[in-house]
């Protein structure tokens, strides 16, 4: 306390000075608005700076706060951009609950392997959040796979990256339809197969999902073709397909349900009978 | 209260009315006019009270700028001259300046004109930057600095030599 005192008492002359001479630019900011604006731009550029400092560290704080909300604002989102995909099969009187029969939610994946054949992916959501097998998943730009097994908080996904897990594709300019397969090597290779020789496809065109399974709704970009021969012996093409995402590198995905998934599949059972 | 801080305060008042009802109205050549209360900081004894006088320059410059209608910018040149006082004496007297005022009276023109020169140097240039508070007027900074502070520098010098016989 003495130190400081004494410090006062030796510095008195400048801390008068500062103390009188911010005194006065007060003064003059107030006499004059010409230099209260230049006072004012000198005093913004200094506050802005530091402003943007303490902002980075404010905003690194509150990183997981901010992803959560845009997940959630993804998700909205996610269900509005699946539902502009899909052709309207029925009439807008139906309802919209029958136009797009599905519900969307968001999970992280926690664990994730290429290595193996037959891939599985664990994702964060359970029982809980009302997931069950067999739902579909999807990423931002593309599809992750099917839910196989589900416990409270966690749900096992078949991998896209599984090599007897078949998709039903579509092409986005023509009507014909096929399956989607992994190849086992690449994580982003995979071959197109059952397209009859019949139906016009070109090297680079879009695949997207059929809408044939209940699993995913139709019309979400897959991949583009890469390869294409026409094999005449079976009447079928061998194409091969590159995905626009990389399945082994996905963390936030959406899980994918068919209201109407029983109805369907009660139905199917029965023709099958 | 002793005879030098009634004198003091004495030299302190006219020279704000001086300063604010002849010398603002001079306007020699349009724009000049001469800050003479610069007396003030020249005649206040050397080994006088620092911290007061810093006191007494920001009274000087503020009630200059009241009673003139100006912003703060002499209030800002004054105070920051009554700042540095100590630092110009000893620049311009050299070691001398720590001896009392009476041994000195005979002191050498050039120091004295030299302690002149930068304390009205510093204080037209503090003034007539923080006036014109910009980049793009920095020739009619220069201008009126050098101009005004010629003035003023010849005023002060005439009426000091005028006044010492008196002391």
């Amino acid at each position: 306390m003495q130190r400081i005192f004494n410090a006062l008492v030796q510095f008195r002359n400048p801390i008068l000075y500062i103390f009188l001479l911010g005194f006065s630019l007060l003064f003059l900011s107030s006499r004059s608005s010409f230099h209260q604006n230049t006072l004012e731009k000198v005093g913004f550029y200094f506050s802005s700076g530091l402003y943007s400092f303490t902002n980075s560290f404010d905003e690194y704080f509150h990183l997981r706060e901010k992803n959560t909300q845009l997940l959630e604002e993804n998700t909205k989102l996610k269900s509005l951009a699946l539902k502009a995909n899909t052709p309207f099969l029925y009439d807008p009187y139906l309802g919209n609950s029958k136009r797009f029969p599905f519900t969307v939610i968001n999970a992280n994946v926690i664990k994730n392997s290429l290595l193996n054949q037959r891939n599985y992916v664990i994702i964060d959501k359970g029982s809980e959040d009302g997931l069950e097998p067999e739902m579909g998943v999807i990423t931002a730009s593309g599809i992750l796979g099917m839910v196989k097994s589900v416990s409270k908080k966690y749900a096992s996904v078949i991998s896209i990256l599984h090599k007897d897990l078949k998709i039903n594709v579509r092409f986005k300019n023509s009507s014909a339809f096929g399956s989607l397969v992994w190849k086992g090597k690449n994580p982003k290779e995979f071959s197109v197969e059952d397209i009859v020789l019949s139906s016009q496809i070109q090297k680079g065109d879009t695949i997207v999902t059929g809408g044939m399974s209940s699993y995913f709704p139709q019309g979400i970009p897959l991949g583009i073709i890469t390869q294409i021969k026409s094999d005449t012996n079976s009447g079928f093409y061998v194409m091969n397909a590159e995905l626009f995402e990389n399945p082994s590198q996905v963390y936030s995905v959406y899980v994918i349900e068919n209201k109407f998934k029983n109805e369907i599949e009660f139905l199917t059972k029965k023709a099958k009978k | 209260m002793s005879s030098i801080t009634l004198k003091t305060f004495a030299s302190f008042i006219i020279l704000v009315l001086f300063q604010v009802f002849i010398f603002n109205q001079i306007n020699l050549f349009g724009y000049i006019n001469p800050l003479v209360y610069l007396l003030f900081m020249v005649n206040y004894r050397f080994d006088g009270n620092q911290t007061f006088f810093i006191f007494l320059g920001f009274l000087l410059g503020f009630s200059i700028d009241l009673m003139s209608q100006t912003g703060g910018a002499h209030t800002i040149a004054s105070l920051t001259v009554s700042f540095l006082r100590p630092i110009i004496i000893r620049y311009a007297y050299g070691v001398t300046a720590e001896l009392p005022k009476s041994f000195r009276n005979d002191s050498r023109v050039l120091n004295r004109i030299l302690f002149l020169l930068f304390l009205i140097g510093i204080h037209h240039l503090i003034y007539f930057v923080v006036v014109y508070f910009s980049w793009d007027a920095i020739f009619i900074i220069l201008k009126s600095f050098s101009l005004t502070g010629l003035f003023s520098l010849i005023l002060v010098l005439l009426i000091s030599s005028l006044s010492r016989p008196t002391k």
